[in-house]
């Protein structure tokens, strides 16, 4: 039933669009000029960057708006026409790049309508119309943006798979004043060319933008640069221990797991990320000795690890990371009864990320395999959570950590690290101190920390 | 982008040349304030519209690398207010006006910033004023003050001809100063800081000349409509620099921050790192190197003892437990092993791999081994003789590394040492 509809919907729509583009063809009056004008949507269409985080913007509408100015509404659909061929993703199921197509074309002539309608000259007119092709232009731009949406949500409800509203939230809200201010751009663009530059006015607008793309393109690299070498100098630290292989790496992951259940924004939710990767670093500066020692800890040896997070903050203090990072590290071994360290806080005054990262913390640590212990099951370990969940660690983030792991799973560790060795007494992980009641380390062995 | 020492509050402090811009600066603005004043101003609306811009982009200008302010918004808009014209303008502003409204308007700009006790430069700011006079000077020079826009290519053609000869102009001037400020600065060959100034000319720089070129083209032909609409370039190239100027700044200091693990691990002593680099800088620096190695060298002299944290625990005297060459050798396998781990540092890999060569088993007879090598290997001893603590004279210090000449040390690299410690360089 849904698929019958969608493919009537489709065709319609289909063939309103071939009518439109056929009775364009019939339009046409200066051939040089609008080739000129495709080979510059083919560019601008082929040109596609990324704007904030998950936008692409590809300069088409820039050009869009340029042919509606330089020659009018129907060739701006023949443009239009022209310049999706190359983009057609191959990918797509057949429906869906029909569809596409169909789309751009509709909502292209419902922005020439909207230009039209809005009396914005065409050719030379526009400069000295200055005022109506600007009015023109915002028009074009509403009308071309509200048709792309109707029709894309249309046909996601039709479809029934994902949510029309959350569509509109995610994608066309956000891409609304850019895509106005390419059009803007490209008024200008046509502008420049009218003023007799023709299609030299062309690179005048897209080199500035093209530089623009190699920042950001710079800017992703060096972000990943940065990720790839923290990555690195944990596994090194990591090397400390064998049984701590990964961990720092698993944690991250896990609090991004947690973080976008609670729906962090993109900031804090990197930034998370990062201090779950960085919550340990401070144990570079715990001897190794320590780190290693089977049995028992005494009081002086147990000093140094407690050191850890004071450390770490000492480590990554100068990194202009947001400061929850920071106090996330610094605090990650607090419990929300006040019996953690280093400042023996209790519940809300814990910062946000510390709390969680002491919950996946722990789980991590309680899922791996330690020298005198081997490694839990997730179920056991998520059991273990429940029960600690009013002394250790905040109970609403505890319920939403046990959500997230019974829906997605874990990654957990045990394949890639070494067996429990039985020669060894007790070696007891500092993270599994941090878990009285029913870790492996209960009772004297954990002693009040 | 041009390499400039780590101590970024250092450089801003000493001006030297700086104060010679800043008074040709100041002094042309003045004199082309006083000229203005007396001719009397034209076209009020074109002044408060790219006077307003300019201020606004002054006041949101950001840092790029360690000491140099950008401000593209600024620099487009008084690339385009020196070249407009007609038929918009009826009186096109005259070279004295342009400078006067780039000046006032950038002074206007920097108040709010020193006022909030944000970063500010005044050099840099008249470095623009010098460098827009420039282009403004060249566009009149070769334009009619008469020819304006028609909508024929016959005007439109010579019209951005001359836009780009005078853009092309000011960013030539403004790497000539700024190359002339690093020379004095870091002691950085002439020739290598004008390559390296007319690299980053040929990127941001472009980016705001063309779009300076694009928004007087556009106002001339569409009035004050023209400048709102140029909003998404201005502010696009804006954004865009300024999130990788702050990527590359939080790249440079994890790196850095991470450098500092083997101190806190206890193996080396508090700001070892950080002198050993400061040094392999300046050395860097005074053979010229391009800014890609420099960065490539700095980071090698800050983590060429990052193998030691995968060694066993640090003597608790602090010392170093390498006493041997082979053990250095190994720990720097090891360390350019770890360094390799994140994929994006092999060339600092590799320069730590034969951070302890010497000289004559390793660079004399392999050419494959890079030249920073060789700094870094000179700058760790050097810092081992004079660094905190340890406290040998210089002279004595470049005394026992000139005994390991072409053995040890590469001759190349204590020559350039023995100019940078004449100069003056002490930790």
């Amino acid at each position: 039933m849904r698929h019958h509809a969608l493919r009537v919907f489709v065709s319609s729509a289909t063939l309103l669009a071939l009518v439109i583009l056929g009775l364009a063809f019939g339009k046409i009056t200066d051939l040089p000029t609008l080739l000129a004008l495709c080979l510059l949507m083919l560019i601008g269409g082929l040109l596609r960057f990324s704007v904030a985080s998950n936008y692409l913007a590809s300069l088409d509408s820039v050009a869009l708006m340029a042919v509606y100015v330089i020659a009018g509404p129907w060739a701006a659909v023949i443009a239009t026409a022209v310049a999706y061929l190359p983009q057609v993703r191959r990918r797509l199921p057949l429906i869906r790049r029909v569809f596409n197509g169909a789309q751009r074309i509709l909502a292209t002539a419902a922005g020439g309508v909207a230009y039209a309608l809005a009396g914005g000259p065409v050719g030379d007119g526009a400069l000295s119309h200055e005022a109506r092709a600007v009015f023109g232009a915002m028009a074009a731009t509403l009308a071309q943006h509200v048709t792309n949406a109707a029709l894309v949500s249309l046909v996601i409800w039709i479809d029934g798979k994902s949510s029309p509203v959350e569509f509109l939230r995610q994608v066309v809200l956000p891409t609304f004043f850019p895509m106005a201010g390419y059009s803007f751009l490209g008024l200008l663009l046509a502008v420049v060319w009218l003023g007799g530059l023709g299609a030299l006015a062309g690179l005048l607008v897209l080199v500035p933008l093209l530089f623009a793309r190699w920042a950001l393109s710079q800017y992703e690299v060096e972000r990943t640069a940065q990720a790839a070498t923290m990555r690195a100098f944990i596994q090194v630290i990591e090397t400390k221990d064998l049984y701590t292989r990964g961990h720092s790496e698993r944690v991250s992951e896990g609090v991004g797991m947690l973080g976008r259940q609670l729906r962090l924004s993109d900031d804090r939710q990197s930034a998370l990320e990062h201090a779950g990767l960085l919550h340990d670093v401070g144990k570079v500066g715990v001897p190794t000795s320590i780190i290693r020692k089977p049995g028992r800890l005494d009081d002086t040896e147990m000093d140094a690890i407690r050191l850890h997070p004071a450390r770490g903050v000492e480590l990554i203090g100068n990194i202009p990371f947001l400061e929850e990072v920071k106090s996330a590290v610094l605090h990650h071994h607090e419990k929300y009864d006040g019996s953690g360290y280093p400042a023996g806080l209790s519940g809300e005054s814990i910062p946000y990320f510390a709390r969680i990262i002491g919950i996946v913390d722990a789980f991590d640590c309680l899922t791996s395999t330690r020298s005198y212990r081997p490694a839990r099951s997730v179920e056991e370990t998520l059991a273990i959570l429940k029960q600690d969940k009013y002394t250790h660690f905040d109970p609403l983030l505890v319920d939403a950590f046990v959500d997230v792991i019974e829906r997605n799973g874990w990654k957990s560790s045990v394949a890639e690290l070494p067996e429990p060795d039985a020669t060894v007494e007790a070696t007891i992980d500092h993270d599994d101190l941090s878990l009285g009641s029913s870790g492996g380390a209960s009772g004297s062995a954990a002693g009040p920390v | 982008m041009a390499w400039e020492s780590p101590e970024g509050p250092e450089v801003s402090n000493r001006l030297g040349s700086g104060i010679v811009i800043v008074i040709a600066g100041l002094g042309l603005g003045l004199a082309a304030l006083l000229i203005t004043a007396r001719h009397g101003v034209t076209e009020w609306p074109f002044v408060a519209a790219f006077g307003l811009l300019i201020a606004i982009g002054e006041m949101v200008q950001f840092k790029v690398d360690r000491s140099r302010n950008r401000a593209p918004i600024a620099t487009s808009a008084a690339l385009g207010y020196a070249m407009l014209r007609g038929p918009s303008l009826e009186v096109a502003p005259d070279i004295a006006q342009v400078i006067a409204v780039t000046s006032v308007a950038t002074m206007i700009g920097m108040c709010p910033r020193a006022i909030a006790g944000l970063r500010w430069d005044i050099v840099v700011s008249n470095r623009r004023v010098l460098s827009v006079a420039c282009a403004a000077v060249v566009f009149s020079a070769v334009v009619p003050r008469d020819l304006g826009w028609n909508g024929s290519w016959r005007h439109a053609i010579p019209l951005v001809g001359a836009m780009l000869l005078g853009v092309l102009t000011a960013g030539l001037v403004d790497a000539l100063v700024g190359a002339g400020q690093a020379t004095e600065l870091f002691n950085k060959p002439f020739p290598a800081s004008l390559r390296d100034e007319l690299l980053v000319m040929g990127r941001i720089g472009m980016a705001m000349g063309l779009s300076g070129v694009l928004l007087a083209a556009g106002t001339s032909l569409l009035g004050l409509w023209a400048p709102p609409l140029v909003i998404v370039p201005l502010l696009l190239t804006q954004f865009a620099f300024r999130r990788f100027a702050s990527a590359q700044r939080t790249y440079r200091t994890t790196v850095r921050s991470m450098a500092r693990s083997t101190e806190i691990a206890g193996f080396s002593s508090p700001g070892q790192n950080a002198r050993t680099a400061s040094l392999a800088v300046a050395i860097g620096n005074d053979l010229g190197l391009t800014p890609a190695r420099m960065e490539a060298l700095e980071y090698a002299a800050l983590l060429s003892g990052v193998g030691q944290l995968a060694l066993a625990d640090p003597s608790p005297g602090g010392a170093s437990l390498l006493r041997t060459r082979e053990e250095r050798q190994r720990a720097a396998e090891i360390g350019a092993s770890v360094i390799e781990r994140s994929g994006v540092l092999d060339r600092v890999a590799e320069i730590v791999r034969h951070s302890n060569d010497p000289y004559r088993q390793g660079r004399a007879s392999n050419s494959a081994i890079p030249l920073e090598s060789g700094i870094v290997n000179v700058a760790l001893a050097y810092e081992q003789l004079v660094g905190e603590g340890t406290g040998q004279s210089p002279d004595k210090a470049l005394e026992s590394i000139g005994l390991g000449i072409g053995a040890e040390y590469d001759p190349v690299v204590v020559e350039s040492l023995r100019r940078v410690v004449g100069r003056g360089f002490r930790f």
